[in-house]
This record gives C-alpha cells, structure tokens and sequence, in this order.
C-alpha cells in the first residue's frame, strides 16, 4: 500500500474496531453499575465521548478555516465542510441519547432551562446554519465563506463547554475538575476508552471522506480536460 | 428488561443505527464516483474510437 492516505485509513480502522470492541465490553461487562442510576448510568460513556468528539469536530473546522484563509489550499476547505458534517451529525447523536438518558432518569426528554442543553442547542443551530451560507456561494468565495463562518460559530464551543460550570447545572453535573474526575477509576478508565473510541472513530471518517473529496477533485479536472480536447 | 435496561439498549441501538447510515451515505458517495469514472471512460474509448478512424480515412485519401 504506497498512498499514505489508504495507509493512515488502515492504521485508524483497525485502532477504531479494537477501541470500540474493548469499550462496549468493558462497559458492559467490567464496569462497576453506579450506585445512583443503575443501569441506566452505562449511557454515560459514549453520550459524553461523542459530545467532547463533536465539539472536538468543530475545533479541527476551526483550525482548519484558519488555515484555508492563510493558504487558499482547496484541502482545508474539505477538512472545514467534512469537519462541520461530522460535528453536526455526533451532535444530533449526543442529543438523541441524552434524551434517552434524560428519560430514563428524570422521566423527561428534553428539560429547556438547563444551560447545557439550551447553549449546545444553540451550537447545532449555528453550525447548522454553515450548509445554508455554503450553499448560498460559489467557488472560492464558497470555501472563504464556509472558512470565516465555521472560526466564528467556534465562539459557541467553549460557551457550550463551560455553561456547566458557570450556571452550576443539576441535570448535568461537572464531572470532570481541576482537581480530577468524580468518578472512580474502575469508572474513568472505560470512558478514557470510549473517547480514544469515537475520537478515532472520528479521524477515520475524515480521513475517509477527504480521500472521496480527492477523488471527486481529480474526476472533475479529467472531465474538464476531456471537455477541451 | 427491567433496571433502565431496555433504555441503555436504545441509547447504543440510536448509535450503531445512525452511524450505519452515515457509512451507507458514504458509500452511496463512493458508488456516484464509481459511476463518473466509468462515464469518463467510455467518453475516453468512444475519443479514441473517433480518432483511429480519422486516422483511416487520412491514410485512405
């Protein structure tokens, strides 16, 4: 395998089935059950590490629009689009199994004077709003566009991030502090799992869609040559 | 199911659905590609085609 791209796919493919495979076991099988919510507490591991990846998502648009505006390079504008797509649809997954939780444990889905679930609403509909701009332009106003909006939504990430710990939320804990994780360590260690999980999980995709976007660049630049004879 | 069981299976269930149909999106996108190359070269056979036969009919005049 000479392309590095096909070799870094490999390499995350097989990190993301091994990853994954230990974390659904351990969790399942060798966490201890909380003390509080039973059962019902095993929703924690991959609900939080696919909220921190989304938010992770938004972060590598963020670097990644920066980096587009500084080098014009057509690449950082697929990591930029892909990032978003990715960030939104783990969103929705944090949403839908939080909901999930909710229910179970407070015996509704959604409670909206929490800080949390109002601000990471909020950072779904601004990143939302990315496909409506990006498709309103058209090529390298398009990507500059698509560059400065996903640096300015970031704003929310950490606004989302720290509602929490501000507004001292009782639906959503802060569980994790300066001074360490509330939890025990029989606990930490299976998340610390499940977030290198989703986290390479999430670096796969990319990586996967970046090569389509690739292939799709290279396709139209044959079509065009084949247009001109 | 008792204990919140039957909650924790649909929370993981959402999960494997949803990521299941990103990667059949993805490899829809993967198919149309599969779908433009192949375009590509039949319109490159069909150039080559046209060529070697204007090529005939130079040598034969």
């Amino acid at each position: 395998m000479t392309d590095p791209a096909a070799r870094r796919v490999l390499v995350l493919g097989v990190l993301t089935a091994v990853l994954t495979a230990t974390g659904i076991i351990g969790l399942f099988l060798v966490a201890p059950e909380d003390s509080g919510e039973g059962q019902i507490q095993r929703i924690f591991y991959f609900h939080v590490s696919i909220a921190l990846v989304s938010l992770l998502a938004f972060g590598v648009a963020f670097v990644a629009g920066a980096m587009y505006l500084r080098s014009q390079r057509e690449w950082w504008d697929d990591v930029v689009f892909i990032s978003v797509r990715l960030g939104l649809v783990l969103a929705v997954l944090t949403v839908i199994t939080g909901s999930i939780w909710a229910k179970a444990a407070w015996g509704t889905w959604w409670i909206w004077s929490d800080p949390r679930l109002a601000t990471y609403t909020l950072v779904i509909l601004l990143y939302s709003a990315y496909f409506v701009l990006r498709s309103s332009a058209e090529g390298s106003r398009q990507a500059r566009f698509s560059a400065v909006y996903a640096i300015i939504a970031f704003v929310s990430v950490p606004i989302s991030f720290y509602a929490v710990r501000v507004a001292q939320s009782v639906v959503h804990p802060v569980v994790f502090t300066s001074s360490g994780a509330a939890m025990p360590h029989s606990m930490l260690i299976w998340f610390v799992v499940a977030l290198a999980a989703m986290t390479a999980l999430f670096f796969l995709l990319l990586q996967v869609e970046l090569m389509q976007h690739r292939a799709q660049r290279a396709l139209r630049e044959v079509k065009l040559r084949l247009e001109r004879g | 199911m008792s204990g919140g069981t039957q909650y924790v299976v649909a929370a993981y269930a959402v999960i494997w659905v949803i990521l299941v149909l990103y990667i059949v999106a993805m490899g829809l996108r993967t198919a149309r590609l599969a779908r433009e190359a192949e375009l590509l070269l039949r319109l490159l056979d069909d150039r080559d085609a046209a060529g070697t036969r204007d090529e005939a009919a130079g040598v034969g005049h």
